[in-house]
């Protein structure tokens, strides 16, 4: 098809070409084609099938608000064409159809449009049961949309922003550009955004004169100039609003262009205060096969071909409500476009300037007429026009057909952000009253038709805007106020809906099919309320979420229903106001842990890393699973683990200790300097939470450990619950501040030894003891010997930019004895022989300090306290319905090891096994279980169920903890 | 999330900032006499009140001070608290 070529208003670059493959075929176009003008462009009439009844449908409008135009673009379904730039090489396809939009197999649906009224889902196919899965799969099989590969894979890049604004503007149209540059001009930070890929809104494609010598488009791009050199307004072009929130928020997704980095973007705002100048979209005319193709809108043919330099036909009919649709017939008329004739539902009240100029090229001219049936068996024919009574009919041929009944505002941001939507005899709009403080409505959605009083109450909200912004912008208010109220005001509207139809083919979406027939049929069965209406219909629920339905269903329920004071009411609009990626929601998926400071060191040692909460840690360093030669290592020689990712907190002043006796069981008061003491933390139910070490370090100052998953927490927790108290207290989390090292085995103190400047023997510093050393006389390591693994060891706490220094010395001061590395895997076995627990693995939500057989810790005589749990710990200290820690071994010492996690069975679940291993040590699995209390005894069998086991269960028996050296004499060496 | 939170040493902040700390009930009610039905209430009951009510906040990714708001929980924003603290 030839192009319109040399019009000023065009958007496309005719000396680019770019093609896309459809439907196995190629076509060619030009840059700045959307996948919808480049395929109208070539012919393609039918874009798709409909969703019940696989009727032909075409393009309608050009902004996305129906499904029409959906196609499947490199496999990605439901993709809007209308709203797609072609790119080079897009491999497009249509969607829902069996062969050919032109060529459908199921296009006999539409002839069982009688079998399927509104509802037939719920009500047909339940009875009997056994029909139901049947139905379903042939249901689905037939209606939809488009379908998804599962293993289909998003290409491009989904990206985030969240700009803050002290005003922002929704529509670049005449009105908000105009509010956009009166708060720009008071040197605030402004936001625009514009769901079109340019700004100018209803001024773009218009010729028609603003002022003498001024276009409307000249005006528009006037203005856009000036928007993109004020260095202080931010403009978002392609950007959808797809909420609106409390406090001015507001949400929305970009497309990006091939120059952007991102495909999509979803873009947060948060603004002081937000002016809405969203304009209007055409209100569907409803009359017989009004979805045939061929039949568009007015904005539609009017900028295919002033946009696009696409005529949309060879011959048309205009059935309008507006203006706008008169002004679009005579420059299209002048285009080359052979208009039949123009009607207009309204009989009188269009702008008298316009008729003649209609009768100067000769187009027959037919107030009070509208169109009342489309013909044509695939695409449009002809149209049967008629009079408003019916009674007078008369038919044109015709391959397009522009129709709306007017225009209805689009108040999705208002209406989300809280304001109720009324309607308004006078305009027939539904229009936003309740409106909430910092928000503000302009322009052509308020009723306006002058382009001047357009651009004026664009520039009165922007200043009312500034005055939210807490500017002193009062008396040029009144001014701009005064000078509106001398422009013309609100326009009478066309209040009109449907023509008199008789067939059964008038849709009110075109997305679920529906059609007046089926809002019949539910106010019969007694549905009068609109958002019932909607629901039991399915109307306005498709992918343009109410765009073509949403204010003629109010419009046709209010006009049907007999009762006199039902006044229409649209229905609720909620987010997203347009369909959006989840892949932009999600935004780019950043892979992000912590590492601890010897993290290129345990790499490099070829230890398996792998994440725990938000650290890379070392789980093993030998191939074997089981870390065998890492266990046996730390049992008879000497071991390193980097231990960096545990808690560790300061806190000092006058009320620590009070703080400390708030959140930890024991009684803190015996903390004392020189030596570690271990105590645990549960929460208002003594549910166990925490374990750790806490020693003093001077007055009122103490350093205390946490396991690593309450790092993040613990600062939190403990202010938390001294909340009402106002002690004095400071607590500082260290926890990446140091760097821990665990030096564990009986060689460990022969290491130790060679680098520190202070006593090591079992004398001097004892088990459980606390000591500062300084190593090679440079690096302050402070050191305690605890007793997790099990064996002699020392904890080592250094300043985390000492850590790699003290790990490189201790490894070449080991190397003498072949120290080596041990990970994760090897902490969790020799733990476990020793019978210490790690919460979380043998403790879970509802695991209390009782329970896992640490209650001794809980210190009952300091009630002043009001220690976190203590209630909960009273209470449920002789309770027996609860499960309790137990040792187990296997009845068979060869069997292995049950998994974690494998369910206790005897007749039910009567627990579960915590974790198990096979102890290199003990030459046999063991194993810890939270059971029932009638199982926790001492020699009863345990029961093992694992999921592949067919019946077989593991046998274990209950035995004392610990496992291995009962006494404890070897951390004490 | 819309909600912002005026913290008190850090102001006005996105609500994403903050930990949830529960409706205000109070300190704890003192441990002698308690019974097990009296400390459940107080930990897990709430008054669930459809308007404005006062609630603990941290700021979490601020400063981390735990305060106080009142917030009409109908609208989720934040109000200002009644004149007197007996309202």
């Amino acid at each position: 098809m030839k192009r319109l070529a040399g019009l000023p208003t065009l958007r496309v670059n005719s000396a680019r070409a770019v093609s896309i493959e459809y439907d196995g075929k190629r076509f060619h176009g030009v840059e700045g084609d959307t996948v919808a003008t480049l395929l109208y462009a070539n012919g393609t009439r039918i874009f798709s099938r409909s969703l019940k009844y696989h009727r032909p449908r075409g393009l309608y409008s050009l902004d996305g608000q129906s499904s029409n135009t959906y196609v499947d673009v490199d496999d990605i379904p439901n993709v809007c064409a209308e709203n797609t730039f072609v790119g080079n090489g897009m491999r497009v396809e249509p969607q829902n159809v069996l062969g050919t939009p032109e060529h459908d197999w199921m296009a006999f649906m539409d002839k069982l449009s009688w079998a399927m009224p509104a509802g037939f889902y719920y009500t047909i196919f339940h009875k009997p049961a056994r029909l139901w899965p049947i139905a379903v799969r042939h249901i689905r099989k037939t209606a939809g949309l488009g379908s998804l590969s599962p293993d289909v894979e998003l290409r491009g890049r989904f990206d985030q922003i969240y700009p803050a604004a002290d005003v922002c503007i929704i529509g670049a149209g005449p009105a908000g550009m105009s509010a956009a540059l009166a708060a720009a001009a008071q040197k605030l930070r402004v936001i625009l955004l514009e769901s079109r890929p340019w700004l100018g809104g209803y001024f773009d494609y218009r010729t028609r004169n603003h002022k003498p010598g001024m276009p409307l488009y000249l005006r528009g791009r006037q203005l856009a100039d000036q928007l993109e050199q004020a260095p202080n307004i931010r403009i978002f072009k392609h950007t959808a609003v797809i909420g609106c929130y409390s406090n001015n928020l507001i949400t929305a997704f970009q497309r990006g262009s091939e120059a952007d980095c991102f495909a999509e973007r979803y873009v947060q705002i948060r603004a002081e205060s937000v002016v809405v100048a969203t304009g209007c979209i055409e209100r569907p005319l409803l009359f017989e096969n009004n979805d045939r193709p061929g039949i568009m809108q007015i904005g539609c043919a009017h900028r295919l071909a002033r946009t696009w330099g696409v005529l949309a036909g060879e011959q048309a009919v205009f059935s309008i409500g507006h203006d706008l649709g008169i002004e679009a017939a005579i420059d299209l008329h002048d285009l080359g476009l052979s208009i039949a004739c123009v009607a207009d539902v309204r009989e009188d009240g269009c702008d008298p300037a316009l008729p003649p100029q209609l009768e100067a090229r000769n187009i027959p001219f037919y107030p009070g007429w509208v169109a009342a049936k489309a013909h044509g068996r695939k695409v449009l024919k002809k149209v049967t026009l008629t009079n408003l009574s019916g009674v007078c009919k008369q038919q044109f041929d015709c391959d397009t057909l522009v129709a709306s009944a007017g225009l209805t505002p689009v108040t999705g941001p208002l209406a989300l952000a809280g304001a109720r939507l009324e309607y308004d005899a006078h305009t027939g709009y539904f229009l936003p009253t309740g409106i909430p403080q910092k928000m503000h409505a302009a322009g052509r959605m308020l009723g306006l038709e002058d382009p001047t009083a357009i651009e004026l109450s664009g520039r009165l909200a922007g200043l009312r805007a500034v005055a939210d912004c807490g500017m002193a912008v009062g008396a040029t208010i009144s001014g701009v106020e005064e000078e509106l109220a001398k422009l013309p005001g609100p326009a009478r509207g066309s209040k009109f809906v449907v023509a008199p139809v008789e067939g059964k083919k008038t849709f009110v979406c075109f997305d679920e099919d529906v059609t007046i027939q089926n809002i019949d049929q539910a106010m019969r069965l007694g549905f009068d309320v609109t958002e019932l209406i909607k629901r039991f219909t399915s109307a306005g629920t498709g992918p343009g979420q109410g765009g073509i339905a949403g204010h003629n269903l109010p419009l046709y329920v209010a006009l049907t229903h007999r009762s006199p004071d039902l006044h229409p009411r649209p229905t609720t609009v909620r987010p997203p106001l347009v369909p959006t990626l989840l892949a932009t929601y999600a935004g780019t998926n950043h892979p992000m842990s912590k590492r601890t400071p010897v993290h290129a060191s345990q790499v490099a040692a070829g230890g398996v890393m792998e994440r725990l909460q938000p650290w890379q840690r070392a789980r093993r360093f030998c191939a074997d699973t089981t870390a065998r030669a890492e266990i046996e290592n730390v049992r008879t020689n000497v071991g390193m683990l980097d231990a960096s990712t545990l808690g560790k907190f300061r806190i000092f002043g006058p009320d620590a200790l009070k703080a400390l006796q708030r959140v930890y069981v024991s009684d803190m008061a015996r903390v004392s300097t020189g030596r570690m003491y271990y105590s645990a933390m549960c929460n208002e139910d003594g549910c166990v939470i925490d374990d750790g070490v806490a020693t003093q370090i001077a007055e009122n100052d103490y350093y205390f450990t946490t396991s690593t998953g309450r790092a993040g927490e613990t600062s939190e927790w403990i202010r938390y619950h001294t909340r009402y108290d106002r002690w004095d207290f400071h607590i500082i989390n260290l926890t990446d501040a140091y760097g821990v090292i665990n030096l564990a085995g009986p060689n460990a103190r022969k290491v130790l030894e060679k680098v520190v400047d202070g006593a090591v023997s079992n004398e001097a510093f004892p088990f459980l003891g606390f000591r500062e050393f300084m190593v090679h006389g440079a690096i302050p390591v402070r050191a305690m010997r605890l007793g997790f693994v099990g064996e002699l060891s020392f904890e080592l706490h250094v300043p985390s930019s000492y850590m790699q220094s003290l790990w490189d010395i201790l490894e070449e001061a080991g190397e003498e004895f072949a120290i080596w590395n041990f990970g994760l895997e090897a902490q969790n076995t020799l733990r476990l022989e020793k019978g210490h627990v790690i919460l979380g693995s043998e403790s879970e939500q509802r695991t209390t300090l009782h329970d896992i057989g640490l209650g001794f810790f809980w210190h009952r005589d300091k009630l002043e306290a009001q220690t976190v749990g203590a209630v909960a710990l009273k209470q449920t200290e002789n309770d027996t319905s609860r499960l309790k820690l137990v040792g187990f071994k296997m009845e068979e010492p060869a069997a292995r090891a049950p998994r974690d996690g494998s369910p206790i069975v005897a007749e039910r679940i009567r627990g579960y096994v915590c974790t198990a291993r096979y102890s290199y040590a003990l030459k046999e699995p063991v194993g810890m279980a939270l059971v029932e209390g009638y199982l926790a005894k001492n020699a009863t069998r345990l029961t093992i169920f694992e999921d592949d086991c067919k019946g077989e269960l593991m046998k274990a028996k209950v035995v004392p903890m610990p496992f291995y050296d009962p006494t404890g004499k070897r951390m004490r060496m | 999330m819309a909600l912002t939170i005026t913290c008190p040493i850090c102001g006005k902040r996105s609500g994403y900032e903050f930990r949830f700390g529960g409706e205000d009930k109070g300190p704890p009610p003192q441990a002698a006499g308690l019974t097990p039905a009296a400390w459940c209430d107080y930990v897990h009951r709430n008054n669930c009140v459809a308007g404005v009510q006062k609630e603990w906040w941290c700021h979490r990714q601020g400063c981390g001070t735990w305060f106080s708001i009142y917030r009409d929980t109908t609208k989720n924003l934040e109000v200002a608290g009644p004149q007197s603290e007996d309202v």
